[in-house]
C-alpha cells in the first residue's frame, strides 16, 4: 500500500469498499485495469473465484427489513421501500437490472432465494454497498451481450405468472423504458402500430426477434427481407411504415 | 534352321508368291495355295530376316512389304477405277476394297515374323496399318471426292422415288469409315458434311415449292413421310451417327423456317383443325413440333386462345341468361348456372382427351390447359365463387329425379366434373359444402343412389386424398345403418306393444363425427313428442349403449291440421310441428308466450313464426298484418285457410350456412398446417425457414393453397406452444422440441 502512489491508494479503498474484496485483490483488479475503477470492477466481478464473502447475518437483516410481514417475500411495499433506501425511482431501469441479476421471476417481488441469493452473487451485503454498486449496474447496459440477455430476461419477468404472452400496455413501458437506454427511433411507430393494428398480447418470438430487427435493419429498411423468418407482425410493422409513408423504402 | 537363303533368291520367291497372289484375286486361272506354299513364303522370310542371318535385313522387308502393295495398288486397282463413273465406280471400289483386304491379310500372314519381332523392337506402324496407309493414300485420296459425289447422287435419286442399291451405298460408306480405323473422322469431313449440306439445299427447294402449294395438313404429312424416309435411309446404310444430324436438318429446313405460316395459317392451321376436331392432323402436328420450342410455344398459344375464346362464349351466354332473373333470386345458383358449368365440363373433358390422343402422357399441351381453366375455376361468377357452382353442379346431379339418364351418363358426369374439379385451389371448401349438401341429400332422402355417392367419393378420393372423403364415406355407410336400426326399432315395437308412443317414429342415427356440427339447443318439446324420444331412448340406449343427442333442427313432421271441415296433411318442420301444436291449447298468443313455452331464441321463433304467418302458406294468422315479425305481435290459427292439395310442404325458413362453411374451413385449414409444421419438423429437425415454409406448401397443394402468412401465424402458435424454437445464432432455422 505504501509503494502506491495517493491516488492510487484512494482507489484501492475505494474498490475495496464497493466490492468488499481484500486489498491484494483489489490492487490486482486496478493494475490489471490500468487503475481505471469501471474495468477494475469488470474484471473482479468476471472471475468467480476472487468472490467476496458476503456476511449472512447482515443479508437475513436485510431481507427482513424488506419482506411482507405475512408472506414470506418481499412485496411491492418492500420494494418501494427497498428503492428508497437506494434513493432510485422504483420505475428506474435499474432495477430491472438488480432484478435480472437476482433472476427474479416476476416484476414486483423477490422472494428470499431471489433476494439473498443475488445480493450474494453481486458481494452486497450492505446498504451502501448496494448503492455503490448501481452505477456498475447501470453500465451494464451499455454492453451488447447483457443488454440483450437483460432484455430477453424482462419479458419473462414483466408477464403475468402463468402467462404465456406479455400483456400490450406492459410490453409498450417496457419497450419505451429499454430503448431509452438502446436508442431506436422506431420505438414510438412500433408502439403506436401495435396500438392501432394489433391491440393483442404479445408472443416471447416477437419480443426477442424485435430487438434483432432494432439491431440489424436499417432505417430505411433497405436490408429487410420480407421472405425472411421475421415473425408476421414485424412483417405488418414494415407494411405500416411504408403504407403510412414514414420510410420511403429504396426500390431495388 | 534351314539354309541360309540368299537374299535375292528370297526375294524372288516372295514376288512369285504375291504375283500369284495377285492373280487369285484378280480372278485369273491360277491354282489356289497349298499350305506347303504358305509355309515356304513365311519360311523364307523368316530365313531372311531371322537373328541367324549374317546380315539383318528387316527393314528392307518391312520396305519391301509395302513396296508390293503399292504396286499392286497401282497397278491393278487404280487402273480400273479411274476408267469407271457413277455406279459402276462404285461397284469396282467395293469389290477392289475387298480384294485389297485379302491382299493385306495374307501378305501379314507371310510376313508375320516381322510384325511379331522387328516392328515392335523399332516401334514401327504395324502390318496392317502400313496396308491400309497405302489404300487410303494411293486411292482413296484421290477418288474421295468422286465416289462422294456418285453415293449423294444416289441418294437423291432414292429421294425423288427411285430404287436404288441399298447394299452398294452400305458397302461404300463402310469403306469410308474403315478407311480411318473404325473412327467417324474421314466418314464425317470427307461425305457426311456434304451430304448434310446437299440435304438443307435439296429440302430446302421442296418447301418452298410445298409451302406455296399445300395446306397445313398435308404439308404435314409430307413433312412426315420426308422424316420417315430419312431415316429409313440413315438405318439402312448411313452411319448411325449421321441419323439425328440429318433428321434435324429436315427439320430445319421443313418446319423451323415454316413454323408460324403453317401453325397460324387462316384456313388450314392449328385453330382451324381444333374448331373441326382433326384429331389426325392435330397429333401429326404436335408431334412433328414437338421439338420446335417456338412451335410448342405456338400452338400453347392457339390452343389456349382457342379455350379462352370457348369459355368466354359460353360465360357470355350464362351472364346474359342470368341477368332476365328476378332480383330476389340474383344471388341464387339456377339454371343458367348449371348449364354454365356443364358446359364447362365437357369443355375440359373435350381437349383433355385430345391431349391425350396426341401425347399420351406428359403432354405439353396440359399446362396451357391448366392455366386457362384455372382461371375459370378460381374466380366467381355471378355472385357465387366458382366452388359454389360445382359443388351445386354435383348436387343436381346426384340428387334424386334430377336426371333421368342413364347410370353410364351419371357416371361419365362424375368423371368429368372431378376432372375440372383438379383445378380448384380451395379444394377443401369444395369438400366442406359438398359434405353439407350430401349431408341433405342423404337426410332428407334426396340422393338417386348410394352407388353414384359413392362412385363420386372415390373419385374425389383419388384427386384430393383421403383425408378430404373419409367422413363422407362414413356418412354414407351410416345411412344403411341407420335403416337397419330403424327397422329393429320397429320390430321392437311390435313385440312391446306398450312402449309405443303413439305416433309414428323414425329415427335416422348418425355417427357424430363423420357429419357435419348441427347445432342442438334442447327446447321445449311437444307432450307427444317427448313420448317418441323416450320411447326410442329406452330402445337404443339398452340396445347399443351409447349417447344420443337429438338434432331437432333437421326433424320433419307430418302432421295433420284441420281448416274448418277439410284436413290438410302439413310437412313441416319439427320445430315448426313445436309452435303450431301450441295452438292446439290456446287460440291466440303473443310472441314472448311463445317465445317462453318453447324455450328458444329470439332469432329462431321470429324465423320460425316468418315461415308460418308471412310466407306462400299462411297457416297462422298474424296481428299486425305486416311483413316481418315483432316481438308485440300476436298469432291465431288460421282455420279459413285454404288450399287445393290435400297434403302442402311448408318451407323451413331459410339458413344462411356460407359464412359457417368458410369458417370451419379456415379453421381446418389451421389445423392442417399445424400438422404439416409438425411433421416437417419430426423429419428433418433443423431446418431453414423458406424451406419448411416450401414444404409445407408441398404438403398441403393437393387440398388448398396455404397463404404463406397464415403459415407463418402458426409456425409462431407453435413456437409459443414450444413445438420449435428458433436457433441462438440465426433466428432463420427452427430447431424441432421433441
Amino acid at each position: 500500500m505504501h509503494k502506491l502512489g495517493r491516488g492510487h491508494r484512494d482507489k484501492v479503498q475505494q474498490f475495496m469498499a464497493i466490492t468488499g474484496s481484500s486489498e491484494k485483490a483489489a490492487v490486482q483488479a486496478l493494475k490489471a485495469s490500468d487503475w481505471h475503477l469501471e474495468g477494475a470492477f469488470d474484471i473482479f466481478y468476471s472471475q468467480p473465484h476472487i468472490r467476496t464473502v458476503t456476511d449472512s447475518r447482515h443479508l437475513e437483516e436485510l431481507y427482513n427489513r424488506y419482506k411482507d410481514p405475512y408472506v414470506d417475500m418481499i412485496l411491492v411495499d418492500g420494494i418501494t421501500l427497498l428503492c428508497n433506501d437506494l434513493q432510485v425511482d422504483p420505475q428506474d431501469i435499474v432495477m430491472l437490472v438488480v432484478s435480472w441479476h437476482m433472476k427474479a421471476a416476476t416484476m414486483c417481488e423477490f422472494s428470499r432465494q431471489e433476494f439473498i441469493g443475488g445480493l450474494q452473487y453481486l458481494g452486497i451485503d450492505t446498504i451502501e454497498k448496494f448503492r455503490d454498486k448501481l452505477s456498475y449496474m447501470r453500465s451494464e447496459l451499455k454492453d451488447e451481450q447483457k443488454f440483450r440477455e437483460i432484455y430477453n430476461f424482462a419479458f419473462g419477468w414483466a408477464k403475468e405468472k402463468g402467462q404465456k404472452s406479455l400483456a400490450l400496455d406492459t410490453a409498450i413501458g417496457m419497450w419505451q423504458l429499454l430503448f431509452a437506454e438502446r436508442h431506436w427511433p422506431l420505438v414510438d411507430h412500433w408502439c403506436q402500430f401495435l396500438q392501432v393494428r394489433h391491440n393483442k398480447a404479445i408472443s416471447r418470438d416477437t419480443w426477442s426477434q424485435l430487438l434483432e430487427f432494432a439491431k440489424t435493419v436499417d432505417l430505411q429498411l433497405s436490408n429487410y427481407d420480407e421472405e425472411g423468418a421475421w415473425p408476421y407482425l414485424i412483417d405488418e410493422f414494415v407494411e405500416y411504415l411504408t403504407e403510412n409513408g414514414i420510410v420511403q423504402r429504396p426500390q431495388n | 534352321m534351314g539354309k541360309i537363303v540368299d537374299l535375292e533368291e528370297g526375294l524372288e520367291l516372295v514376288q512369285k508368291g504375291i504375283t500369284k497372289l495377285t492373280n487369285i484375286l484378280e480372278g485369273r486361272a491360277e491354282p489356289s495355295f497349298i499350305t506347303d506354299e504358305c509355309m515356304m513364303l513365311y519360311t523364307t522370310i523368316f530365313n531372311i530376316a531371322s537373328r541367324n542371318h549374317p546380315q539383318d535385313h528387316s527393314q528392307l522387308l518391312y520396305d519391301k512389304y509395302r513396296e508390293l502393295l503399292e504396286e499392286y495398288l497401282t497397278s491393278e486397282a487404280l487402273p480400273a477405277l479411274s476408267e469407271k463413273h457413277d455406279e459402276v465406280m462404285l461397284l469396282e471400289l467395293v469389290h477392289r476394297w475387298k480384294n485389297y483386304k485379302v491382299m493385306v491379310r495374307w501378305l501379314t500372314h507371310f510376313f508375320f515374323y516381322i510384325n511379331r519381332y522387328y516392328i515392335p523392337r523399332r516401334s514401327l506402324t504395324p502390318l496392317a496399318e502400313v496396308g491400309l496407309n497405302c489404300f487410303r493414300q494411293l486411292v482413296y485420296q484421290v477418288l474421295k471426292d468422286k465416289v462422294r459425289d456418285a453415293v449423294i447422287s444416289l441418294i437423291n435419286r432414292e429421294r425423288d422415288g427411285e430404287q436404288v442399291d441399298k447394299t452398294l451405298l452400305k458397302n461404300v460408306l463402310n469403306i469410308f469409315v474403315e478407311i480411318g480405323s473404325g473412327k467417324t473422322h474421314y466418314y464425317e469431313t470427307d461425305f457426311e458434311a456434304h451430304m448434310l449440306r446437299e440435304t438443307s439445299t435439296y429440302y430446302s427447294q421442296k418447301a418452298s415449292i410445298w409451302i406455296v402449294e399445300d395446306s397445313c395438313p398435308d404439308y404435314m404429312f409430307k413433312a412426315e413421310e420426308c422424316l420417315k424416309r430419312e431415316k429409313d435411309r440413315a438405318l439402312h446404310y448411313l452411319h448411325e451417327i449421321s441419323e439425328p444430324k440429318l433428321l434435324q436438318k429436315v427439320e430445319d429446313e421443313l418446319l423451323s423456317p415454316y413454323t408460324n405460316q403453317l401453325l397460324e395459317n387462316e384456313t388450314s392451321g392449328c385453330h382451324v383443325l381444333i374448331r373441326d376436331n382433326k384429331v389426325d392432323d392435330l397429333s401429326r402436328m404436335c408431334r412433328l413440333f414437338y421439338k420446335i420450342a417456338s412451335g410448342m410455344n405456338l400452338i400453347s398459344e392457339i390452343i389456349k386462345q382457342q379455350v379462352t375464346a370457348e369459355l368466354t362464349v359460353l360465360m357470355k351466354q350464362a351472364e346474359d341468361a342470368a341477368s332476365n332473373k328476378k332480383p330476389e333470386k340474383k344471388d341464387e345458383i339456377g339454371l343458367q348456372e348449371l348449364v354454365l358449368v356443364r358446359s364447362v365440363i365437357e369443355l375440359n373433358a373435350k381437349y383433355l382427351a385430345f391431349s391425350n390422343d396426341c401425347f399420351q402422357n406428359n403432354s405439353p399441351l396440359r399446362k396451357p390447359l391448366k392455366e386457362v381453366f384455372e382461371v375459370f375455376c378460381n374466380k366467381g361468377f355471378s355472385g357465387n365463387s366458382c366452388v359454389e357452382l360445382l359443388a351445386t353442379f354435383c348436387d343436381h346431379t346426384l340428387k334424386k329425379g334430377a336426371t333421368k339418364n342413364s347410370s353410364e351418363a351419371v357416371e361419365d358426369t362424375i368423371e368429368k366434373t372431378v376432372k375440372l374439379l383438379a383445378y380448384v385451389n380451395d379444394k377443401d371448401l369444395f369438400a366442406e359444402i359438398h359434405r353439407k349438401k350430401l349431408a341433405r341429400r342423404l337426410l332428407f332422402n334426396r340422393s338417386a343412389h348410394d352407388d353414384y355417392e359413392r362412385s363420386m367419393l372415390k373419385k374425389l378420393e383419388q384427386q384430393f386424398g383421403w383425408q378430404v372423403t373419409w367422413k363422407m364415406e362414413g356418412m354414407v355407410t351410416d345411412m344403411t345403418l341407420a335403416r337397419e336400426i330403424q327397422s329393429s326399432f320397429e320390430e321392437y315395437l311390435k313385440s312391446n306393444r306398450q312402449e309405443n308412443p303413439g305416433t309414428d317414429l323414425s329415427v335416422t342415427v348418425l355417427t357424430t363425427r363423420f357429419w357435419p356440427g348441427y347445432k342442438s339447443h334442447d327446447f321445449n318439446l311437444p307432450s307427444e313428442l317427448i313420448k317418441c324420444v323416450q320411447a326410442f331412448k329406452i330402445f337404443y340406449e339398452t340396445t347399443y349403449r351409447r349417447k344420443l343427442t337429438w338434432l331437432y333442427s333437421l326433424g320433419s313432421c307430418n302432421i295433420n291440421a284441420k281448416f274448418g271441415e277439410r284436413t290438410i296433411e302439413l310437412i313441416v318442420t319439427t320445430h315448426q310441428a313445436a309452435v303450431l301444436m301450441l295452438f292446439n291449447s290456446a287460440d291466440r298468443l303473443g310472441y314472448s308466450e311463445i317465445k317462453s313455452q318453447l324455450a328458444m331464441t329470439d332469432d329462431e321463433v321470429t324465423r320460425l313464426l316468418h315461415s308460418l304467418s308471412c310466407a306462400r302458406y299462411k297457416i297462422l294468422n298474424k296481428e299486425p298484418n305486416s311483413q316481418s315479425i315483432s316481438r308485440t305481435d300476436y298469432f291465431e290459427f288460421n282455420s279459413e285457410f285454404t288450399e287445393a292439395m290435400k297434403r302442402i310442404k311448408i318451407p323451413p325458413p331459410p339458413v344462411d350456412e356460407r359464412n359457417k362453411v368458410i369458417q370451419d374451413v379456415d379453421k381446418g385449414r389451421e389445423y392442417a398446417i399445424d400438422a404439416a409444421i409438425v411433421r416437417i419438423m419430426k423429419n428433418r429437425k433443423v431446418i431453414v425457414y423458406q424451406q419448411l415454409v416450401v414444404e409445407c406448401m408441398e404438403h398441403l397443394n393437393h387440398v388448398f393453397k396455404p397463404d404463406i402468412k397464415a403459415i407463418k401465424k402458426r409456425i409462431e402458435a407453435l413456437i409459443t406452444r414450444e413445438y420449435l424454437e428458433r436457433d441462438q445464432k440465426n433466428p432463420s432455422i427452427f430447431r424441432y422440441l421433441a
